[in-house]
């Protein structure tokens, strides 16, 4: 049976910037819907920095409103926006000088089709009607010279000095055949690596020989042993972040193949409770059910895992072998 | 042929704290770069080229920062080089400006080397955005199990470890860590993180940033004669191995081996414990000292541990380890080679005020990286080589 040769994988995160004196200035103006720069010898740049761009000297503190109408100084048209766009209909990336400015802001134009939009024309913002101290509080500009603005007044400006960023990629991994090999094989409930003819050590899913750097192709194949020995682990108390789903400590087990082979990383014991892990006990592997078993995890940075194949080993009950032959073994 | 001798002439870091909720990114690699600055007695416009470092980009979410700080760091129209070498890269970041310097290519080279932890988490960085994440200590703790068993160490050599670079840490304004009523009790009760690893034994997460000015022979001269000593770099080197494979010593890496040797070869050491006056170790988790005391061939294999049980690695002893406080006071993962690497130029320029080792002529700065595979050293003196 084969498997896919790519795997599709999303990692995100909620970072949390600092915005700092100056870029925090600019955010907390807007929520009083005004718009700042700082002043740079003669220039006025928008959004402020903390230090002139081209001599990287300190910027005094010394902040401008400007706008909020302003030029567009360059464009170009979004024709099919996607879900990560800030409009979900088609509009304008545009540069836009505001009156007052001397560098150009880089936002949305709200034109309607894309003849409508020309450099030179100008524009407006477009006001969020509760401001929350980002730069979507401009939810876009608008063709003409008048903001618009919600009913009622701002209020004072809200200290502002940090910014939620919530991080997303998925992205696509392309397997190298002898991963896809390797996986397949897998499912097959076999493990397979490649012996290097010049060093004779055994590698899972690599195609190449770390220490000898050549190649390992398929006529190198060979079915390894699903038995080992644990050769050392770790037992984690877990620190809470993000998508972290382990609340309880647990432990991660490195294990020999038989015969001293390879090492498998971060695998599970199970049925054992975690203090009675130890260097040198015998394990074996105990395979998922075959309609479960998932390459979803095998990736070309994960050389070796078993993850979505093999559960965890369980002990055998055979005496131990002696811990400091394999206690160097890790990953 | 001969290359240009290099000296550091401006030194500079940030306060280091769980966050510097004051400062943006570019305030906080802008924070140390002024202070280096300010030491050299030049602005921006003096530097030729700038040299940045900072472990993952997923650890705050920005990809590339170094094009964004460029800016920042007076780096427009200038050569600028981002250098990634996982936790060695602080020291990396420096050796790749000494080389710009030794080989000629510039004679002014400002090396920044930052992380800001606070803005995302290193947990999660490190196990791959997934749930489930063992962490650096989750790496480690197998192979520090392996060396107190093979060595024999008592348990107490680890707790002594951080209990030390703490009590340094007092004496250096810039740690982030500042237990005064550290103890070894304390580090004995505290929770059990990667067993065997206390969470006292374990390095903190930090905001911060160290900044070095380097020049060339004449630059280093000129600082002479107004008074201000410069460090003289004696020799530097990079190394790295295969993370896995049959066969590795993990607990004494021969990249880590072949990387001090090399530099001892081109600082003209020979009996490294009796030349080296002080030394900045990469130590995250307290038994990495003996550990790398070995791994270095400062101690003899087996006994790095008797160094530290015997006091002589302590602030006052005779082959002291981290003046500073270490890795285990202040960890802005990115930046904390550079700050081995610039603790032992204070040293040897006999700039590091109350964490000052007397006497300190030749100075020892280590860093590494992943899983204890790249490695990155210098040696600084107080005379031109």
């Amino acid at each position: 049976m084969t498997v896919s040769t790519q795997t599709v994988s999303t990692i995100q995160f909620p970072y949390k910037r600092t915005l700092g004196p100056v870029m925090g200035r600019f955010f907390s103006e807007l929520t009083a819907r005004r718009i700042v720069g700082i002043r740079s010898g003669e220039r006025v740049i928008v959004p402020p920095m903390e230090y002139d761009p081209e001599t990287g000297n300190e910027l005094a503190r010394d902040f401008v409103e400007v706008g909020p109408a302003g030029t567009v100084r360059s464009w170009t048209w979004v024709a099919e926006p996607i879900a990560s766009h800030p409009l979900d209909r088609p509009f304008a990336f545009v540069l836009i000088r505001l009156d007052g400015a001397d560098t150009d802001l880089v936002h949305v134009l709200d034109a309607g089709a894309e003849d409508a939009v020309h450099t030179g024309m100008r524009v407006a913002p477009r006001w969020r009607d509760e401001p929350v101290g980002r730069i979507d509080d401009i939810v876009c500009f608008v063709p003409g010279e008048r903001a618009e603005t919600p009913e009622g007044e701002p209020g004072e400006a809200q200290e502002v000095t940090t910014m939620e960023y919530f991080s997303t990629i998925t992205y696509t991994d392309v397997l190298s055949p002898t991963l896809v090999r390797y996986a397949s094989n897998l499912r097959a409930g076999k493990l397979t690596g490649q012996r290097c003819p010049q060093c004779n050590r055994v590698f899972l899913g690599r195609g190449y020989c770390s220490v000898d750097a050549i190649r390992l192709g398929p006529e190198l194949d060979e079915d390894l042993p699903d038995r080992g020995v644990v050769s050392n682990y770790t037992i984690v108390t877990p620190t809470p972040y993000p998508g972290q789903k382990e609340t309880e400590p647990f432990a991660r087990a490195s294990v020999v193949l038989e015969g001293d082979e390879m090492v498998i990383a971060q695998q599970q014991i199970l049925d054992l409770p975690v203090s009675e892990i130890r260097v040198g006990m015998r394990v074996r592997a105990e395979w998922m059910p075959e309609a479960e078993r998932d390459a979803a995890e095998i990736t070309s940075k994960g050389w070796g895992t078993v993850a979505g194949f093999i559960r965890g080993w369980r002990p055998t009950g055979e005496p131990d072998e002696p811990a400091e032959q394999y206690m160097n073994r890790v990953f | 042929m001969t290359h240009e001798r290099v000296a550091v002439v401006g030194i500079g870091q940030t306060k280091h704290k769980k966050r510097r909720d004051d400062l943006s990114i570019a305030g906080l690699v802008r924070e140390a770069a002024q202070r280096a600055l300010d030491d050299a007695r030049m602005t921006w416009s003096d530097i030729d080229a700038v040299v940045i470092g900072k472990a993952p980009d997923i650890f705050e979410g920005v990809m590339k920062p170094e094009l964004y700080l460029s800016d920042a760091l007076g780096g427009a129209g200038k050569p600028v080089f981002r250098v990634h070498t996982a936790g060695s890269v602080g020291g990396s970041t420096a050796i790749v400006a000494s080389h710009l310097i030794s080989s000629r290519v510039h004679r002014r080279v400002l090396a920044v080397a930052w992380e800001k932890q606070s803005e995302g988490n290193a947990q999660f960085g490190l196990g791959g955005g997934k749930s489930g994440s063992i962490g650096a200590g989750g790496a480690f703790a197998p192979w520090i199990r392996a060396y107190i068993r093979k060595s024999g160490a008592p348990e107490h050599i680890g707790w002594q470890v951080a209990v030390k670079d703490r009590q340094n840490a007092l004496r250096n304004e810039y740690a982030h860590l500042q237990l005064k009523d550290i103890s070894i009790d304390k580090v004995r009760e505290s929770p059990m993180m990667w067993d065997p690893l206390h969470f006292l034994e374990s390095c903190p997460s930090s905001d911060g940033a160290g900044a070095i000015v380097l020049t060339d022979e004449a630059g280093g001269d000129a600082a002479a004669a107004d008074g201000r000593a410069p460090a003289w770099v004696l020799g530097t080197s990079m190394r790295s191995e295969p993370s896995s494979f049959n066969g590795r010593d993990p607990i004494r890496p021969q990249a880590g081996v072949d990387c001090a040797w090399d530099v001892y070869r081109q600082a003209g050491i020979t009996d490294p414990r009796r030349q080296i006056d002080v030394a900045e170790l990469y130590v995250p988790f307290s038994w990495y000292e003996p550990m790398w005391l070995e791994g270095h061939d400062i101690a003899p294999v087996g006994e790095g541990w008797k160094m530290v049980d015997r006091g002589e690695t302590a602030f006052d002893g005779d082959f002291p380890v981290n003046p500073s406080g270490g890795v285990l006071s202040s960890n802005p993962i990115g930046a904390s080679g550079m700050l081995r690497f610039l603790e032992a130029a204070l040293q040897v320029r006999g700039t590091a005020g109350e964490h000052q080792v007397d006497g300190a002529k030749v100075a020892l700065a280590q860093a590494y990286g992943a899983a204890a595979q790249y490695f990155a050293m210098w040696a600084v003196g107080t005379d031109k080589p």
